[in-house]
């Protein structure tokens, strides 16, 4: 992906313009020589003006490391960039008083100065044809060059269409204006502020939602901090849904991948199977509170429209559940689960006939009826303040996993897996961990038959940023915007978005994600249930076959929990039919 | 003076939706020519987008076709230009704001702003992300249409301080698509938002019959109409264009008489 760096700022109004501009970076110039040189006083002050979402990088010239790294120490700047003739030397003594991520620039002349930044200790490296001149070098030099640990390199950008817009705000600035292009992620600082997750989330609905949506946010500020509310979902939570599921330790997978040591998180014990029922709970209960009698939902493999239905049963609502026309076929089970639970289904037959035509549905049908009915929005995404609700309600995952494994190991995880479609049970398992830096949160995306094909619903291995389904997030699409048909065996997995946490967990890349084939986690379903006796979902499965995949390049005294978010028994006939095999329930 | 204004000078305004490339570019431009020259003050263009989660079945069946037809933002963009050398009144694009986004904002607008499209409706676009837009959209001379609905109540005002070009009203709760009756009181809604904006305010969403687009142009100052005309494209295919000319000929009449 690609990122912005504006260079140079040193006035209240070059912060005012670039919290307008929001790129993704900022930089100060601490080397005295420059004529944008700012004070490391006057940089805290302009700090302190700059929006939370927008990243300070530091920029210095054989600065001692001690300098610097009170800079960022005392947050005025929150990345470090060297353009002097700082060496391996310098940057080790950096690091050890930093753990803040440090840029190294190169001057690039010749084929040897593009090898001398590949071998950079840095984290990043800053590829430039003189001082921020704003001049394109050849980068036809950097053909062959492999970053190590996924690093980012940035490059001068040439003046072209794209930024005239960022260039007119720079008014005056000359050549020396320094607009730098990233690539790739690093640690940033973004802030999470309201319905932000850095540049992803918001609120891209019809007018006609916008007081329910500020309604329920409204409400939910008001619920989620009230002792009452709380002890009443708890004892749902605890007495209904069989909360807490069980951490539990599969030593026999452990044996055989011979690695890491293996628990899996037991969400599909849960009461309907899976982690849906969590959200769902709190949802109803909101839903209640709000003085709602009527609870709509979408859904993809079924699993959230049964706890839809499931707690519209039990709280006395009316039930609809949007289901796209292929999902019924492929979850036939659900559909009759749900009907049996008194809730009616309606397929969905519109564009691909599958998860995101039935959250499109489903949102139409909010528009003309808001009165008496919740949205009931089954993952962490749609308009704020869903991806904020639905995680908090899936928070319980990684608040249990902490305690329990604080309890069987006494100590954190190494790692975290679980699958991502929207991505709730993934930021449920992730939440608590978050600040954790030691620990690695991994989802796993549908990558269908293969991310290099068609038949693909890897948002984040092949989509870009966009608006959809009233969010900023990553999507698949075309070239002109149009929302790309995705493809996965799991039907639940099977959508052309993701949460927009979790775009800005990459962007900061505090989380990876990584595609899973069909045939991968077909094999991870038939494995689990062979060696631990458990049938996970088909989306649970591929978490598990990351899992495998992991697990035996890891220290035997490490840990790996894996989120096992629902069962599998709703999908035997579809992984039959995948094996050749047609069932006949 | 925005260009839109000129839509309104002329009374009551009648504004037609078409959805471009349904079911092809050539029949799209003998559309767009057979509404102004039966009197469409305004013309709403529609770039397709695969998921219109604010369309009913109508518009999200000519969405489908038009993109299945291999209908592209470009080339709408090239018809627009084509259509410019003769039609004068003015064009708003009503799209999804990713087209706008995808696109890149900038090179959308000013690309608007160099084919003569003088303002730009999106439905997933509230007042609370305008932002999004409206810089590039200013920076070009293209209005960035806002919208208020039955449900936006304390909203309406703080919508209407800020729009531009006109106010779109949305007739109903729910999605695009004619209906029977509009039971909605859109005077009262009219009512707070022309105390708080000059601009000409529009009915749209649910109107088909002449009786419904009077009734909607009395109480405002225009009246839109989308799923009806689809329909008649739907019927007629390529042949739509007289057909489509009769029908807003005889909007026009009826919301003359309002």
């Amino acid at each position: 992906m690609t990122k912005i760096k504006l260079c140079g700022l040193t006035r209240r109004r070059d912060i005012e313009a670039a919290n307008r501009l929001a790129p993704e970076y900022v930089g100060f110039v601490f080397a005295p020589k420059s004529r944008r040189y700012v004070a490391p006083e006057r940089a805290a002050e302009l700090k302190g003006l700059l929006s939370p979402g927008v990243a300070a990088v530091g920029v210095f010239v054989n600065e001692p490391p001690e300098n610097v790294a009170a800079l960022l120490r005392r947050g005025v700047i929150d990345l470090a960039q060297l353009h002097g003739n700082e060496d391996g030397d310098y940057i080790a003594r950096l690091r050890a008083l930093t753990d803040k991520p440090i840029i190294q620039a190169f001057r690039v002349r010749g084929a040897r100065d593009a090898a001398a930044a590949e071998a950079s200790a840095a984290d990043h490296i800053l590829l430039d044809s003189g001082a921020g001149s704003g001049a394109a070098f050849d980068w036809g030099l950097l053909d062959g060059l492999q970053r190590r640990r996924g690093g980012g390199a940035a490059f001068p950008l040439r003046r072209g269409r794209e930024l005239r817009h960022r260039d007119r705000r720079r008014q005056g600035r000359g050549k020396n204006g320094g607009v730098c292009m990233r690539r790739e992620k690093e640690d940033g600082s973004m802030t999470n502020q309201k319905g932000r997750f850095g540049v992803h989330g918001g609120q891209y609905i019809p007018e006609t939602l916008m007081n329910a949506v500020i309604e329920l946010e409204a409400a939910y500020e008001r619920c989620k901090d009230d002792p009452s509310f709380n002890a009443e979902l708890e004892t749902l939570l605890n007495e209904y849904a069989g909360r807490p599921s069980r951490l539990y330790f599969a030593e026999k997978m452990t044996r055989e991948l011979g690695g890491a040591r293996i628990y899996l998180k037991r969400e599909d014990l849960n009461h309907t199977g899976a982690h849906k029922i969590n959200n769902v709970l709190g949802q109803a209960l909101l839903a209640k509170r709000m003085g709602k009698t009527r609870l709509i939902a979408e859904t993809g493999a079924g699993q959230h429209g049964v706890a839809t239905a499931t707690a519209a049963a039990l709280m006395g609502m009316e039930c609809v559940v949007f289901m796209g026309e292929e999902d019924t076929r492929r979850q036939a089970l659900n559909v009759y689960r749900m009907r049996l639970l008194g809730a009616e289904v309606v397929p969905v037959k519109t564009g691909t006939a599958t998860l995101k035509d039935a959250v499109s549905e489903a949102m139409r049908e909010w528009t003309s009826r808001i009165d008496d009915t919740h949205y009931c929005l089954g993952s962490v995404m749609g308009p704020h303040p869903f991806p904020t609700i639905v995680r908090d309600f899936q928070a319980v995952i990684s608040r249990e996993i902490k305690a329990q494994l604080r309890e069987k190991e006494g100590r954190l995880p190494d790692a975290v897996i679980a699958c991502v479609g929207g991505g709730s049970n993934a930021i449920g398992s992730f939440y608590h961990f978050i600040g954790e830096k030691s620990v690695r949160l991994i989802g796993c995306e549908a990558a269908g038959r293969g991310v290099d094909t068609f038949e693909t619903a890897a948002t984040m291995a092949v989509g870009r940023v966009g608006i959809f389904h009233g969010m900023k997030s990553y999507f698949c699409q075309d070239e002109f915007g149009q929302i790309a048909p995705v493809y996965s065996i799991s039907a639940g997995l099977d959508y052309p978005g993701v949460g927009p946490e979790h775009a800005w967990l990459r962007d900061i890349g505090r989380a990876e994600y990584v595609p899973v084939t069909d045939e991968e986690a077909v094999c991870a379903f038939e494995y689990l249930a062979r060696t631990e006796g458990i049938i996970p979902a088909i989306e649970s499965a591929h978490a598990v076959a990351c899992a495998r995949r992991l697990a035996p390049e890891m220290a035997k005294e490490q840990i790996v929990v894996v989120t096992i978010s629902g069962r599998g028994d709703k999908d035997c006939a579809a992984v039959a039919r995948y094996r050749g095999e047609d069932l006949h329930e | 003076m925005s260009n839109i204004r000129t839509a309104f000078a002329r009374g009551k305004a009648f504004i037609p939706f078409i959805t471009c490339g349904d079911p092809d570019l050539e029949t799209t431009a003998a559309v767009v020519r057979a509404a102004a020259e039966n009197g469409a003050d305004l013309i709403e263009l529609g770039i397709p987008f695969s998921d219109p989660t604010a369309e009913g079945p109508v518009i999200q069946g000519a969405n489908l076709r038009a993109l299945a037809g291999g209908v592209t933002t470009d080339k709408i963009f090239a018809l627009v230009r084509e259509l410019r050398r003769d039609v004068t009144v003015p064009l708003v694009f009503m799209t999804y704001a990713n087209v706008v986004f995808s696109y890149g904002a900038e090179r959308f607008l000013s690309a608007c702003a160099e084919i003569g499209v003088d303002g730009l409706i999106l439905p997933d676009l509230p007042f609370e992300e305008k932002e999004e837009f409206l810089p590039q959209c200013r920076a070009n001379g293209v209005d960035l249409i806002s919208l208020v609905a039955p449900t936006s109540e304390n909203r309406i005002a703080m919508i209407a301080r800020e729009a531009e070009g006109f106010l779109y009203i949305v007739s109903s709760l729910g999605v695009t698509g004619t209906r029977s009756e509009i039971k909605t009181d859109l005077a009262s809604i009219v009512r707070v938002a022309r105390a708080h904006t000059e601009i000409p305010c529009a009915i749209g969403f649910g109107i088909s019959t002449p009786e419904q687009a009077r009734a909607m142009a009395a109480v405002a100052d225009g009246a839109i109409v989308g799923s009806a005309i689809i329909k008649l494209l739907a019927h007629y295919g390529r042949d739509a264009a007289p057909h489509v000319g009769a029908y807003v000929k005889s909007m026009k009449d009826a919301v003359s008489r309002a």
